[in-house]
C-alpha cells in the first residue's frame, strides 16, 4: 500500500513536470506554428532576419504558436525558450525572440544579455504595446509581425557589426569544430599505440597493426537542415548559445 | 637476480603510475570542485546586481507616485520600509553565503518588497491620471523586468547551486571536498506563493499573494 502511494505520487511528479513542453529549435528565423501568416510573408519574414543576422550578427528568432504549453507566466516561459533555443552568439548574447500564442492572446520579446542597453525594457513594451498589439487586435498578425520585426530592427541595428554570414553559414565554411577535435583525437590515439608499439612487451604488440579505437559515426552528427548556399533557398536558423536574463517585456494584447 | 631487479623496478613503476594517477585525480577534482565553488560566487553576483537593479529603481517609483494627487500613503511608507529593510540585510556580493539562515534572512527581506512593490503598482491602478504618464508607464515597464530577471537569475543560481553540492557530496569527490573545506552551500527556497511574487500582478479580482486585508482595502477606496 505504502509502496503504491509512493508510485502515485511519483507518477504525479512526472504529470505536474511534464506540464511544461519547451518546443524544439525552430529550422528558420521565422515560424509559424499556428498558420496566422501567409507563405508568402514567412518566407519573406524568415529571408529578413537572416539577413540581418549577416549585416549585424544580431540573431532575431520570431516564432508563432497557437497556445503556450506551460502553467507558468509567459514571460518565464518565453525566456526559458529563448534559452534553450540559444540564440544570439555566445560572446555577444545578442539573441531577440519574439513568440506569440494565439490562443492566450499573449506576446513575448525576449532580449539576451548583450542588448538589453539597445533594447531596454521600456522600448520592448513599447514595441509591443504601439506596434504590435494594435495590429493584433484587428486581427492583423502579418501587419503586426512586420512592423515588430522592423521596430526591433531599428532598435538593436549597430549594436554589434556582422560577419556577412549567420551562425549556419559559418559553420558549413569552415566545418564543426567538435570534427577538428575528434581528427586530433585520431591522431593522439595512433602516436599512442605506435609509441606502445615501440615500446613493446605489453601484450597486443604481438599484432602487426596494433588497434586503433575508432569510434564510429561521430563525426557526421548535428548536419542536414537546410541548404542556404544556392540562390533562393531557405536560409536555416542555427543558435549560437546565447543566453538570457528575462530582459524585455511579455503580455496580452 | 636480474630478473628480480627487473621485477622491482617493474614494481616501482607501477607504484609511481599509480601516484601519478591519484595525483591526477585529486589535481582534477579540486580544479573542479574550484571552478564549480567560482560558478557559484559568480552568479550570487549576477543575483545581487539584479537585486540591487531593482532597489535603485525604488527612489524614482516612490517620487512618481508619490507626485500624484493624493495618493495613498500607506502603500508608499510599506515600500519605504521595505526597501530600509532590504539594504539592512546586506550580504556579500562578490561571496555566495554559506550560511542557510542568512540566505534565508536576506530573501525574506527581498520577498516583502515584492510584495509591498506589487500592492503599490495595485493601488496605482486607481490612479489613472498616473498611470497615463510615460514616466509611470517606463518604471512599471523596468520593474516588471526587474522581476523577471530575478526569477531567472535566482533560478540558474540554484542550478549552478545544485551542480556544486552534488559534486561535494557525490562520492569520490566528497573526499577531497572534505578535505579542502569545500561546504554545501544554501540556495533560495521556494516560499508557499514565491513562485508567484516576482510577477506583478495587475489583476484586480485577485489580491496579490500574502497581501494583508488592510492593503486589500486600500486598493478599493
Amino acid at each position: 500500500m505504502k509502496q503504491f502511494a509512493l508510485w502515485l505520487a511519483a507518477f504525479v511528479a512526472i504529470q505536474s513536470h511534464a506540464a511544461e513542453v519547451i518546443p524544439s529549435k525552430p529550422p528558420g528565423y521565422f515560424q509559424d506554428n499556428a498558420g496566422v501568416v501567409s507563405k508568402e510573408a514567412a518566407l519573406r519574414f524568415n529571408e529578413q532576419l537572416a539577413q540581418f543576422e549577416r549585416e549585424t550578427s544580431n540573431q532575431v528568432v520570431v516564432a508563432v504558436f497557437p497556445k503556450m504549453q506551460s502553467d507558468s507566466d509567459v514571460a518565464d516561459y518565453a525566456q526559458r525558450v529563448a534559452q534553450s533555443w540559444g540564440v544570439g552568439t555566445k560572446a555577444q548574447r545578442n539573441g531577440v525572440v519574439l513568440l506569440v500564442f494565439i490562443a492566450d492572446r499573449k506576446t513575448s520579446i525576449q532580449v539576451g544579455y548583450g542588448l538589453e542597453g539597445a533594447l531596454p525594457d521600456i522600448t520592448a513594451y513599447d514595441i509591443r504595446d504601439s506596434h504590435i498589439n494594435p495590429h493584433f487586435r484587428n486581427g492583423d498578425y502579418e501587419g503586426g509581425l512586420a512592423d515588430g520585426i522592423d521596430s526591433i530592427f531599428k532598435a538593436i541595428r549597430g549594436e554589434y557589426k556582422g560577419s556577412g554570414k549567420t551562425v549556419r553559414e559559418q559553420y558549413r565554411r569552415s566545418g564543426r569544430p567538435s570534427f577538428l577535435f575528434f581528427i586530433i583525437f585520431v591522431i593522439v590515439l595512433m602516436i599512442i599505440s605506435r609509441l606502445m608499439r615501440r615500446l613493446g612487451g605489453y601484450g597486443y604488440s604481438s599484432r602487426r597493426s596494433g588497434p586503433v579505437f575508432v569510434p564510429m559515426g561521430f563525426g557526421g552528427g548535428g548536419g542536414g537542415g537546410w541548404s542556404s548556399s544556392s540562390g533562393g533557398g531557405f536560409s536555416g536558423f542555427s543558435g549560437g548559445g546565447g543566453s538570457f536574463g528575462g530582459g524585455g517585456s511579455s503580455g496580452s494584447w | 637476480m636480474n630478473k628480480f631487479a627487473i621485477g622491482c623496478g617493474g614494481l616501482l613503476v607501477i607504484l609511481l603510475f599509480i601516484v601519478f594517477v591519484i595525483g591526477l585525480f585529486f589535481w582534477g577534482t579540486y580544479n573542479r570542485l574550484v571552478g564549480l565553488g567560482q560558478g557559484v560566487d559568480t552568479q550570487w553576483a549576477q543575483v545581487q546586481t539584479v537585486y540591487q537593479r531593482r532597489a535603485d529603481l525604488i527612489p524614482n517609483l516612490v517620487n512618481t507616485v508619490a507626485g500624484a494627487a493624493n495618493f495613498e500613503k500607506s502603500t508608499l511608507t510599506e515600500v519605504t520600509n521595505a526597501r530600509a529593510s532590504v539594504g539592512r540585510v546586506q550580504l556579500d556580493p562578490s561571496k555566495a553565503p554559506t550560511d542557510a539562515a542568512q540566505l534565508q534572512q536576506f530573501q525574506a527581506a527581498q520577498g516583502q518588497l515584492s510584495n509591498a512593490l506589487s500592492r503599490l503598482l495595485v493601488v496605482a491602478e486607481n490612479y489613472p491620471q498616473l498611470t497615463a504618464t510615460e514616466n509611470f508607464r517606463g518604471l512599471q515597464a523596468q520593474l516588471e523586468g526587474t522581476e523577471n530577471r530575478i526569477s531567472v537569475e535566482r533560478n540558474k543560481f540554484n542550478t549552478v547551486v545544485q551542480d556544486y553540492n552534488i559534486a561535494v557530496r557525490r562520492f569520490p569527490t566528497n573526499m577531497i571536498a572534505g578535505m579542502f573545506g569545500f561546504s554545501p552551500r544554501p540556495f533560495f527556497a521556494a516560499q508557499q506563493g514565491a513562485e508567484k511574487a516576482p510577477t506583478v500582478n495587475f489583476n484586480f479580482g485577485s489580491p496579490a499573494p500574502g497581501a494583508s486585508p488592510a492593503a486589500t482595502a486600500a486598493a478599493t477606496p
